[in-house]
């Protein structure tokens, strides 16, 4: 049985304007050590996701259908007390944005031996040394010295691996990485993505990691979902997925980064027209009025998540890329990138 | 619905829209502003149209003397004071010196404060040095204080009390604006501006300027409500002013407020009208706030 | 700090010299004796140049001397020093009811934003800062003193009770003597000055901990810490309010100006024998040389206080502490 399995997750946002679909049906499972990349753009709900999991959703948000399965458990039944014992233990997220994301008048050991207390139990002492330990584990260096400092008083790339150390202190079962990389320079990101692989294998954890850069997930992940307007439109390994990217979106995404060995007059070509406002229900294939495959059933007909290629690869799609528009290079020269 | 047409439903939903079209339609959506414009606009229409809507002379003896003056009774809607004038003319009258005071006092500051503000921020330097400790030093006087102190020395007059009132507000206003002019000093525009020769002088007035009226608008319209305060502060002080033509709602709570059990009302009555022009006022900054940033959450 | 002293010992120098009539007769009164005239103007050395003028002065001041109160003839010091502790007691309960009820409630309207509480405390803070703190002061009084009897309205001690008074500072000097009666009673007589001080301070001091506490609700690390799974209550105590607080602290700082200057015009409703009863007799009756010097103290006091602020700040905030 899968790790954790999500059914039909649905969350809506209630403002007074409107009412925001986010997430409009999403269902995938992660198995124990599985490492699976969910890629989108800005606002396509893949944060809102994870969010919803775990039950910090902001004020206005509310989940209005769907499961989630955490062992023998439907975290979305849970009450928040429930919930309070499997996030930051059993489930840990980090976010995209260290500078803000850490509590700036605590100490940073102080942020992380209070979930070594609360989770694991442990006295003053114990939970410091701990600390100290997982600091080091992350690529502190003096974590001795550097435990009682203040988050300010480290660089963007340490502060990340800060907010690692406080997600994994309690090794849990599940790291969920929103954006990590995406507030860093380039070549920390490397570093990080690399220090996230290493724990990965170390803790035997699985990893869902969350961005809207390709590259990130080219290196780091077994499997990929591509999102779009709330829904998954297609998953596959996640090398199948580069190489045979069949939903035209998927593709796009791939076409649309510059590369910097192109020919100099070759035009950058980017995906057409703008997300859709997520405020209402729509039929039909949200991505059809930027697509070049559309068809009239692409514009009637919502598409399911269907088999293609082969049996790992599924996706949303009437009219999914023909062979001869697919590209020509591998997942391994993209994560080279 | 089709995706399509969902999209062009949208479209014609979002009227196109300037900053200020915004800033108004917000405004005018806000209940506490449009409770505030209410109050104001009855306290304007009192001073102008005074004359026609009390029904006598504020000055003038109209009933009996009396250490034990009536309360509001047949004929004189809010009572009689000590001296047989009728209340209610008297705090419409009061009108126009609140409004009047709130107006000049607030422009003083202004004036004074955008001038010193402009020149510290963008002379930057010693000017800036000596400009901000000069406002660190008022500052650190509470400002009715600095008012008794002026006043003192001014006199009571009705134009020196004015000012008084108005050079407390000096400060305030000349931070605000150097603080936004040293915040846009740097911002892209300027220097974009800079980099193709616009003279310092120009940016100053066409650029950054208009980009602090905001906070200055808001800060301008709390000032008012402030300076309506002081002044009654100043008459229960006893240096408020005492011209007979210009009744002031604080002069007459002052003069009977040894007096709560014989006269309530003389001390109630004009003491409701100073809470509720300072209140009417209130509620329109808060509301200009909220209306022309609503990312602001205080 | 100390330029600013001396700057304001600079204005109220200024201020004097202003003074109508020439600092001579503002100081003595109208009442002098032509001797006495030429006496003062002999000590102020009111013939010599200004700068001289204002070394003497600031001599003066170091030495404690700030001049003779015209209407009871005493030391202006000595004076101040008597009254000192009674505004002090009526501040330090006006602070404490601000801030005692003020950061709470703005905490709570914080956290149930647009609930009731939130639209309540709004309008109570509005209404707070539009109320001229004298007006507030006879309404207490005429309603809680005049009307209902619930309370007492002159004065710091019932005239009844007796109190041996050490310190001047009623409620410490009861406890002190173990005078229980006068405890409660001087502990009663502040009840209404109090409150009529504080309520202004307290629409104010609610209102920041509202914005600040929103403000930091927001922030994305207090995510961090619900997604670390820890309780509601740590989160809002250790990641939530000790940001919040930051704001708040200096706003208090400020809030001493309003309590100084709403001393001045609160204590007379209640009769309260303070600082601010002996400027407003000060202003009223002309004693010029009592005046100078309460403003002198009472810009001392804010101008000390926020500088603790200021301490306290950079203390709770590490982000200044280390740079």
């Amino acid at each position: 049985m899968a790790l954790l399995s999500v059914s039909d997750l649905e969350v809506k946002f209630f403002t007074r304007r409107a009412t925001v679909h986010a997430v409009r049906g999403v269902s995938f499972d992660l198995e124990a050590g599985e490492t699976m990349g969910i890629v989108g753009e800005s606002g396509c709900g893949k944060s809102v996701s994870s969010l919803a999991m775990l039950g910090i959703l902001p004020r206005a948000g509310r989940v209005t259908d769907g499961e989630v399965r955490f062992g023998d458990r439907n975290l979305l039944e849970l009450r928040d007390a429930q919930l309070r014992d499997v996030r930051g233990k059993d489930i840990a997220m980090i976010f995209q944005d260290p500078m803000t994301s850490l509590n700036p008048v605590l100490k940073i050991g102080r942020q992380i031996t209070e979930v070594l207390t609360k989770h694991m139990g442990m006295d003053k002492a114990n939970a410091e040394r701990e600390a100290i330990e997982v600091l080091g584990r992350v690529g502190i260096p003096n974590a001795r010295d550097r435990v009682d400092d203040y988050p300010h008083q480290f660089s963007g790339g340490m502060r990340q691996r800060v907010m690692i150390a406080m997600a994994i202190a309690c090794h849990p079962k599940i790291l969920i990485a929103d954006e990590p990389t995406t507030a860093l320079d380039v070549t920390i990101q490397a570093q990080i993505l690399d220090l996230l692989r290493r724990l990965v294998e170390e803790e035997g954890m699985a990893l869902i990691l969350i961005t809207h850069d390709l590259g990130v997930v080219a290196g780091v992940c077994q499997r990929t979902n591509v999102m779009y307007a709330g829904r998954f439109v297609e998953t596959a390994p996640t090398h199948e997925l580069f190489a045979r990217p069949r939903h035209p979106y998927t593709l796009g995404l791939l076409k649309s980064v510059p590369r910097l060995d192109a020919a100099r007059k070759e035009k950058l070509d980017p995906i057409g027209g703008a997300p859709p406002e997520l405020t209402m229900e729509m039929q039909g294939c949200s991505f059809a009025p930027r697509c070049t495959y559309a068809t009239q059933e692409s514009r009637e007909r919502t598409p399911e998540l269907q088999r293609i290629d082969t049996k790992d690869h599924l996706v949303a799609c009437w009219n999914p890329v023909p062979d001869q528009d697919l590209p020509a290079e591998s997942s391994d020269e993209w994560a080279a990138r | 619905m089709s995706i399509a047409e969902a999209e062009a439903a949208q479209i014609s939903l979002e009227r196109p829209s300037g900053l200020w079209r915004d800033a108004l339609d917000r405004f005018r959506r806000n209940p506490g502003a449009l409770v505030g414009v209410f109050l104001i606009v009855v306290f304007i229409i009192a001073a102008v149209f005074a004359p026609a809507i009390a029904p006598f002379d504020p000055g003038k003896q109209v009933g009996p003397l009396a250490t034990n003056p009536q309360g509001p009774s047949e004929g004189y809607l809010l009572g009689l004071d000590e001296q047989g004038r009728d209340l209610f003319s008297r705090i419409v009258y009061g009108a126009r010196l609140s409004l009047l005071v709130g107006l000049v006092s607030v422009l003083v500051g202004l004036a004074f404060g955008l001038i010193l503000g402009a020149l510290a921020g963008y002379l930057g330097g010693w000017v800036d040095f000596a400009i901000m400790r000069v406002m660190d030093l008022m500052l650190s006087i509470p400002g009715l204080l600095l008012a008794i102190g002026l006043v003192t020395i001014l006199g009571r007059g009705l134009f020196q009390i004015m000012l008084a009132v108005g050079v407390i507000q000096i400060p305030i206003f000349a931070r605000l604006l150097r603080g936004s002019i040293l915040g846009q000093r740097e911002a892209d525009y300027v220097l974009a501006a800079r980099s193709v020769g616009v003279p310092g002088r120009k940016i100053l007035l066409v650029h950054i300027l208009p980009n602090s009226i905001a906070p200055l608008i808001v800060q301008g319209t709390l000032a008012m409500a402030t300076a309506i305060i002081e002044v009654a502060a100043l008459s229960f002080v006893g240096l408020g002013p005492n011209d007979p033509r210009f009744p002031e709602w604080g002069n007459i709570l002052a003069e009977n407020a040894n007096r709560l059990q014989e006269s309530a009302h003389l001390v109630f009555f004009p003491g409701l009208a100073i809470v509720l022009s300072a209140l009417g006022i209130n509620l329109i900054g808060d509301g200009l706030r909220e209306a022309i940033d609503p990312k602001l959450k205080s | 700090m100390v330029p600013i002293l001396l700057g304001l010992s600079i204005l109220v120098f200024l201020f004097v010299r202003a003074l109508p009539g020439g600092p001579a007769i503002a100081l003595l009164g109208e009442r002098a004796t032509e001797e006495s005239l030429e006496q003062i103007e002999e000590n102020l050395g009111l013939d010599e140049p200004l700068h001289v003028q204002y070394v003497r002065y600031l001599g003066n001041l170091i030495e404690g001397d700030l001049g003779t109160s015209v209407s009871t003839r005493q030391p202006v010091t000595a004076e101040l020093g008597r009254r000192f502790p009674a505004t002090f007691e009526l501040a330090a309960a006006a602070m404490i009811f601000a801030i005692g009820l003020g950061i709470p409630l703005g905490y709570l309207a914080a956290k149930r934003y647009q609930g009731v509480l939130d639209n309540v405390s709004l309008v109570m803070s509005l209404i707070g800062v539009s109320i001229p703190v004298f007006f507030l002061a006879l309404l207490l009084k005429y309603v809680f003193g005049v009307q209902l009897g619930w309370l007492p309205t002159i004065g710091r001690l019932g005239i009844t009770v007796s109190l041996d008074h050490p310190t001047n500072f009623y409620v410490l000097d009861s406890v002190l003597t173990a005078n229980w009666s006068a405890f409660t009673d001087s502990l009663k007589h502040l009840v209404l000055p109090a409150i009529a001080l504080g309520t202004i301070p307290l629409a104010i001091v609610a209102r920041i901990t509202r914005a600040a506490t929103l403000d930091v609700l927001s922030e994305d690390y207090v995510r961090t810490a619900r997604a670390k799974g820890l309780d509601p209550l740590v989160v809002d105590r250790r990641h939530v309010l000790r940001n919040a607080m930051l704001p708040v602290v200096t706003v208090v700082g400020l809030q001493t100006g309003l309590l100084l200057t709403g001393a001045v015009l609160t204590e007379t409703v209640f009769a309260w024998p303070g600082l601010g009863t002996l400027i407003l007799n000060a202003i009223r009756f002309r004693d010029y040389a009592v005046l100078q010097g309460g403003i002198l103290v009472f810009a001392f006091i804010f101008v000390v206080v926020n500088l603790l602020v200021d301490i306290s700040y950079a203390f709770l905030n590490p982000r200044i502490r280390y740079r």
